[in-house]
């Protein structure tokens, strides 16, 4: 009856996918600062949306012929040093910026740069192209850090509620006039209107579509999205949106806690079932508490539920197709 | 129990003005087969959906509900605007469509209001919320801010759209505050098109107090705000299902409506219970759904009010606010305990989720006395 059953059958695939794609899951705390580096390759090329058009975009890629939108999530601890050179294969001048810790560096075309920084207060920030704003973050170069509290494997900020698991859902819309235009070296001249909506660059596919239940096509099942988890283990949702559209993030199941908004420590916790997330780079990191379904009757304990964006203009695809947006889904296990 | 006029309701003060002896323990029938058969949905029928899960199975764990409520589907309910101008809603219908029973009909056609019939129940309370459906179309009910077993959740993709025969929804709500319930198939454009209702969980104490030991409250205000753009309302159910631009992706709104009238101009400004009357000391609890999609945010027009509960939670510590900003499916429950005579304008403005553009404004009054 549950939809998506079938995913246990194929748990051994995704726990390879999980290992190969997301490093970052293997966070452990530390009791000395590390460095910690990274090379970013500036790439392009064409992405293939739900009704099969190919939109062009830029990445911090992992390497000179790939494609990473957004870029690999970076884990670090407060007080790492952090290395990360840029290396640009395009024949555009770029830049790094680092949100919140003063960090910003152009990188010529055809050039690389090498910056280091010491990891700041512990959240969520966005490391991006600050250059031809906000251009250059929209066409694909962005992507998420994490700062962990000194020590800690579990908290958000020294003092915050605890968590077991930790994601990023970076959100994004997409208008392909805006990047073709930028592909031209031109600047966007149009309406911003939004055709496509991104959950760490996938959009959901539902049961039956072509790509349903692929990790690498997915968002619904991509695992550095979709939450897996059995009563307790409370995950962490680092939530950042690329994008232009002001969202409401909408947890199905359990209520999560809202911790923080905009890179601030709220003063109470709430438990929300929709939270504000601002466009131009809103932030805001969440707890789902895999709790027992409140409402159930009898209780349960295991099944699907969604997690969506509530805006529901961004659940569509090219102007239709519905559950092709921005949308994963949360395994009570 | 209504929140909106409507014909059926025996006594339209009755939101405006709470009591004890407001029951909702009410049973009524529980359950119903078969939906109807004749059909006459609007709206392409079944050939054009893609990505769609038909099925009504019967409801795993099922028992004796304590309240039922019998929805079944109107793709009709003409709305007039201030202009003159009437949109077509889609909606839940009281008792099935009003035609169960008489085998024909039923979950297809009529009866139906927008919004569709508020929901009202207490903390605790076993629920069914029985959905009738024709052949000839699919929607399901997903109680939005409760979070009940996958199965009655409503969420075609993970378990089934409901279709040709009755599903029920069994639900049992844990916490006291504001909810709303909308269908959840084709969501961006059902739920656009005004296929959404109130759900009200009062404590196990009755209607009065906002949750169970928490504030008291004398009169309630019910500010459901919504955008219409009229160029959706000829689209049909599995508009945009199948692929093709339907144009989903932009929501132009043309008209912005509270709790189910135009609200731009002068016709909330006096009705209850959208608009609410007051006396000095008394409590007017009101609760605030952001049900469109772009964000929004309320002016109190000079008056203080106290968030005590939001999307069905207690805060931790009540906040003080004269505004608030709301993004799509928040509610907000507010209690303003006004000390001044006057009329204070309570305004809604609808934001451009990109440009932040005030896109247009609701109008109601809060009147001291
Ligand atoms: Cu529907
Ligand atoms: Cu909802």
């Amino acid at each position: 009856m549950r939809r998506r059953n079938f995913l246990k059958i194929s748990s051994g695939a995704l726990a390879s996918a999980l290992t190969g794609a997301s490093s970052y899951l293997l966070w452990q705390p530390r009791a000395h600062a590390e460095t910690i580096s990274k090379t970013f390759y500036i790439t392009h090329g064409y992405i293939t949306q739900p009704d099969g058009v190919n939109v062009y975009f830029r990445g911090f890629s992992n390497s000179s012929n790939s494609l990473n939108v957004p870029g690999d999530a970076l884990i670090v601890q407060q007080g790492d040093t952090v290395r990360i050179t840029v290396i640009n294969t395009l024949g555009t001048d770029h830049r790094f910026t680092v949100q919140g810790h003063g960090v910003s560096t152009t990188v010529r075309a055809g050039e690389q740069r090498t910056i280091s920084f010491t990891a700041g207060n512990p959240g969520t920030y966005f490391y991006y192209d600050s250059s031809n704003a906000p251009y250059n973050r929209l066409v694909g170069l962005h992507g998420g850090l994490a700062v962990m509290p000194r020590f800690s494997s579990n908290r958000v900020y020294d003092g915050s509620p605890t968590f077991k698991y930790q994601k990023f859902w970076l959100f994004h819309d997409i208008d392909p006039v805006w990047h073709a235009r930028i592909r031209d070296r031109r600047t966007p001249s149009t309406r911003y209107s939004p055709r496509y909506f991104t959950l760490n660059g996938l959009s959901g596919r539902p049961p039956g579509a072509p790509g349903a239940m692929d990790p690498a096509v997915d968002s619904m099942v991509d695992p550095r999205s979709a939450l897996h988890g059995h009563i307790g283990d409370r995950t962490l949702m680092r939530v950042m949106n690329a994008g232009l559209c002001q969202q409401s993030v909408h947890c199905h199941g359990n209520h999560v806690e809202w911790l923080t908004d905009n890179g601030k420590i709220l003063p109470d916790i709430w438990s929300k079932d929709c939270v504000y997330l601002e466009g131009n780079m809103g932030r805001c990191d969440l707890i789902y508490p895999f709790d027992y379904p409140p409402d159930a009757y009898p209780r349960v304990s295991r099944g699907a539920y969604p997690m969506h964006l509530h805006t529901e203009m961004s659940q569509t695809a090219g102007g239709g197709l519905y559950m092709f947006g921005a949308i994963t889904d949360i395994y009570f296990e | 129990m209504g929140w909106r006029r409507r014909s059926s309701d025996s006594d339209s003060s009755s939101s405006t003005t709470t009591s004890s002896s407001d029951s909702t323990t009410s049973t009524s029938t529980s359950s119903m087969d078969g939906g109807g058969m004749d059909g006459g949905g609007m709206g392409g029928g079944m050939g054009g959906a893609c990505y769609v899960y038909p099925a009504a199975p019967a409801t795993p764990g099922r028992v004796t509900p304590n309240v039922s409520y019998n929805l079944g589907i109107d793709m009709n309910i003409p709305l007039t605007m201030d202009d003159g101008r009437t949109v077509t809603m889609w909606g839940f219908a009281d008792n099935g469509g009003n035609m169960m029973g008489m085998g024909g009909g039923g979950g297809g056609m009529g009866g139906g209001t927008f919004p569709s019939p508020a929901m009202r129940v207490r903390q605790g309370q076993i629920v069914h919320t029985n959905l009738s459906v024709n052949m000839m179309m699919m929607h399901t009910v997903h109680h939005h801010g409760i979070e009940p077993a996958p199965h009655s959740d409503g969420v075609g993709h993970i378990t089934w759209d409901v279709a040709n025969g009755t599903y029920t929804y069994q639900w049992r709500p844990s916490s006291a505050g504001t909810y709303f319930y909308h269908c959840h198939t084709n969501t961006v454009l059902h739920a656009e098109m005004g296929m959404y209702g109130a759900l009200i969980v009062d404590p196990p104490e009755g209607p009065g107090r906002l949750y169970s030991n928490g504030p008291r409250y004398d009169v309630e205000a019910f500010w459901v705000v919504d955008e219409v753009d009229s160029s959706w309302h000829t689209l049909g159910w599995t508009a945009g299902t199948c692929g093709g631009d339907v144009g989903l992706n932009e929501l132009n709104p043309d008209y912005f409506v509270i709790t189910g009238v135009d609200g731009s101009g002068n016709s909330a400004m006096n009705l209850p219970p959208i608009s609410a009357t007051v006396q000095r000391g008394q409590r007017l609890l009101a609760r605030y759904i952001c049900a469109g999609y772009h964000p929004q945010r309320i002016r109190f027009g000079g008056l203080t009010g106290t968030v005590h509960v939001s999307d069905g939670r207690v805060l931790p510590r009540p906040i003080q606010v004269t505004q608030l900003r709301a993004c799509s499916g928040e509610r907000y429950d507010i209690i303003f305990e006004p000390t001044s005579r006057g009329t204070y304008l309570i305004e809604t403005d609808i934001i451009h989720w990109v440009t932040g553009e005030v896109l247009g404004t609701t109008r109601t009054t809060v009147t001291v006395v």
